[in-house]
């Protein structure tokens, strides 16, 4: 356990961890898996946090470990769909089932990897976008909790959050809606 | 985009649903903003509009299912010309389905194997060579690979459908075998290992897990020859440390040699062979410890954990095999799963029940001593010399003796059969003595009684020469003939 430091760890230096963290709990939670009981990422962020606290890690404020978190979050649950080879049975958005209130899991799980990619770009563009749909669509986050995290109002982060879906609905429509601009 | 172009769509795209405007169309042409602005804007108010539920529900609430490797195959669901029936279980190594084969028109089961296992192509040209290797075995003790197919880059090896519980439910049950049923686990166990090494296929993940017992008694083996591709080194499986203190994994199976990174041959079977023995046999896994580390320094510990109190109730040679298969060294085991086999049947013929006929010869030898007693007293009766009195009391303590020898096998033959052989090696003196004194002394009973009762004298003769070649010449016979040997 290393002494606390005096600065605030940067970024690159403590992602890979949390990132390591988040996988182990999630790891150990799948093979304890018990039925009936589901387990929430905002709870699992939240253990993972603990942990590492109390491993004496200098975090500066929860904010910043939920930034993290949420950035790592995406990453192993866009890795597992690769790795379930989602990507190749993703036929793309079909714009009459997105509608439609029971869109089935399974279409939007193989939707991650393209989802990531879109993310990716917007990240060029607006970075706080992205942010807004690891907290909220990654983490689960309310809209009181993430714009809490990211320190605006939460009227301000219901409009951003919804130009980033508007955003990325069509970037991932592969293109213009018919009668377009 | 530049910059501030994007921050100029973001906000007037922020007060349009600020302001929510009756007419958004009109309202954006108001808006104070170059043309691509207000394009950009109307685009994305448009997806805004018709976005719906997309994103809205955080995928975070799905996360178990989508930690879970591998997504699940439907009932209904085809992979090339196999449909789904139902999923049957799932393993180390991906899920299991039941599958009906349009082709043949028969039932399968489809493993469909974990991508990470398949996704390095020199996994996957492993995996063919595996299973056609494996395809080559023809045994009843073995579930025959059917097929490897690829479909969409995924792998699904195709085997015969099996249905049965698994050796590990059995254990699990806490029913434990009886001896007969465990000494023909073995020998099925060891026969179909034995097919294998000799096509130089080594199971090397051999557990309770692996081995079903279908419905007709007899087990199959599951996983051939695939079960150990695992990771690209080609050593098998081995206890995976993610990081220092986390094991994944069990090395429960696994013979010491595995565990310290050896390339493991068909000894390594052999071992796995004598741990799952010893489980199904006692219930408990013998190196059993609280954590994989503390289990993995018993495998390889020096020190054997006692165990004579364990496998008590176990015939003895089948308790032999089991402690040989388990040796530390692999050149202090059996030297192949043949040599089990060849083990296991030469005391089969041993500790199976001795037939009805051997019994029989038995009680017929009572019955025969209880009628020397009765003629032996007839002729003490009739004669009244102390020399007939003399015959009678030998006859009687002949009789009572070697009757007690008699009763004592058939009550060790009906409590405990595997000491069978040695007891009769221990008291054939003293039947063969006791019969042959019966019969002296009535054939002298009978030539004392010639003068006065020719015909009862015969009589008397003939039961003892009687009494005399049913232990020298008859139970000979008969015992081979149930037991096996003398």
């Amino acid at each position: 356990m290393s002494p606390p430091e005096r600065h605030p760890p940067s970024l690159d230096e403590v992602a890979p961890r949390v990132y390591e963290e988040l996988r182990r709990l999630a790891a150990a939670y799948i093979r304890h898996e018990h039925p009936g009981q589901t387990l929430q990422p905002t709870a699992l962020v939240h253990e993972a946090y603990l942990r590492l606290v109390g491993a004496g890690t200098p975090w500066t404020d929860h904010r910043h470990f939920v930034g993290i978190a949420a950035r790592s979050m995406r990453q192993i649950l866009v890795e597992r769909a690769r790795a379930r080879g989602a990507q190749k049975r993703w036929g793309g958005l079909d714009r009459v089932s997105l509608n439609e209130t029971l869109q089935a899991a399974v279409e939007e799980d193989a939707m991650l990897p393209a989802l990531d990619e879109a993310l990716a770009r917007l990240e060029e563009i607006d970075p706080e976008q992205v942010k807004i749909i690891e907290l909220r669509y990654f983490v689960g986050l309310s809209v009181e909790e993430a714009s809490d995290a990211l320190g605006i109002s939460p009227a301000t982060l219901k409009r951003r959050w919804a130009l980033a879906r508007a955003w990325l609905f069509r970037e991932l429509s592969g293109g213009e809606l018919s009668g377009g601009n | 985009m530049p910059a501030e172009t994007w921050s100029q769509v973001r906000d007037v795209f922020e007060r349009a649903l600020e302001q929510d405007p009756a007419d958004p169309e009109r309202w954006l042409a108001a808006a104070a903003c170059t043309e691509g602005v207000r394009a950009e804007v109307a685009s994305l108010l448009r997806y805004h509009a018709r976005a719906g539920r997309f994103l809205g529900e955080p995928v975070a609430a799905r996360v178990p299912d989508l930690l879970d490797e591998q997504a699940s195959l439907k009932p209904g669901q085809s992979i090339g010309s196999y449909v789904i029936v139902r999923e049957l279980g799932s393993g180390g190594m991906g899920r299991v389905y039941l599958a009906s084969d349009q082709r043949l028109k028969r039932l399968v089961a489809i493993k469909a194997l974990l991508p990470r296992l398949t996704t390095h192509p020199s996994s996957r040209e492993r995996f063919r060579r595996e299973a056609q290797a494996a395809a080559a075995l023809t045994h009843s003790g073995i579930c025959t690979v059917y097929a490897l197919e690829e479909v969409n880059d995924d792998l699904y090896i195709v085997t015969e459908y099996v249905e049965g519980r698994t050796l590990r439910e059995d254990i699990n049950s806490g029913t434990r075998p009886s001896p007969a049923l465990l000494r023909e686990t073995a020998q099925e166990l060891a026969s179909a290992l034995a097919a294998a090494h000799s096509r130089g296929i080594i199971h090397r993940d051999l557990k309770p897990e692996n081995v079903l017992r279908a419905v007709d008694g007899h087990i199959k083996i599951l996983d051939f020859g695939v079960a150990h591709i695992e990771d690209d080194s080609g050593r098998g499986p081995r206890p995976r440390m993610t990081q220092p203190g986390l094991l994944l994994g069990t090395p429960a199976y696994m013979a010491p040699e595995q565990l310290n990174g050896e390339p493991a041959d068909a000894r390594a079977d052999i071992f796995a062979l004598g741990v799952l023995l010893n489980e199904y046999a006692c219930g408990s896994h013998r190196f059993e410890a609280a954590t994989p580390i503390a289990m993995m320094s018993r495998i390889l510990g020096k020190d054997v954990p006692p165990v004579a109190g364990r496998l008590g109730h176990v015939a003895p040679d089948v308790a032999d095999v089991i402690e040989r298969c388990l040796q530390k060294n692999p050149g202090d085991r059996w030297p192949s799963a043949a040599a089990i086999v060849g083990s296991l049947q030469s005391h089969a013929a041993v500790a199976t029940p001795p037939s009805r006929w051997w019994r029989m010869h038995q009680l017929a030898v009572l019955v025969l001593y209880v009628g020397a007693s009765v003629v032996a007293w007839g002729v003490k009766e009739a004669l009244e010399t102390p020399a007939s009195r003399w015959l009678f009391v030998g006859v009687g303590i002949g009789a009572a003796l070697a009757g007690i020898v008699r009763g004592h096998l058939v009550f060790t033959q009906w409590m405990n059969p595997r000491r069978l052989v040695d007891e009769r090696r221990r008291t054939a003196v003293v039947t063969l003595a006791g019969d042959l004194w019966i019969g002296v002394c009535l054939a002298v009973s009978g030539l004392l009684l010639v003068p006065v009762r020719p015909l009862y004298a015969v009589l008397t003769i003939a039961l003892a020469i009687g009494v005399a070649l049913a232990r020298v010449l008859m139970e000979p016979a008969t015992t081979v003939a149930a037991l096996g040997r003398r």
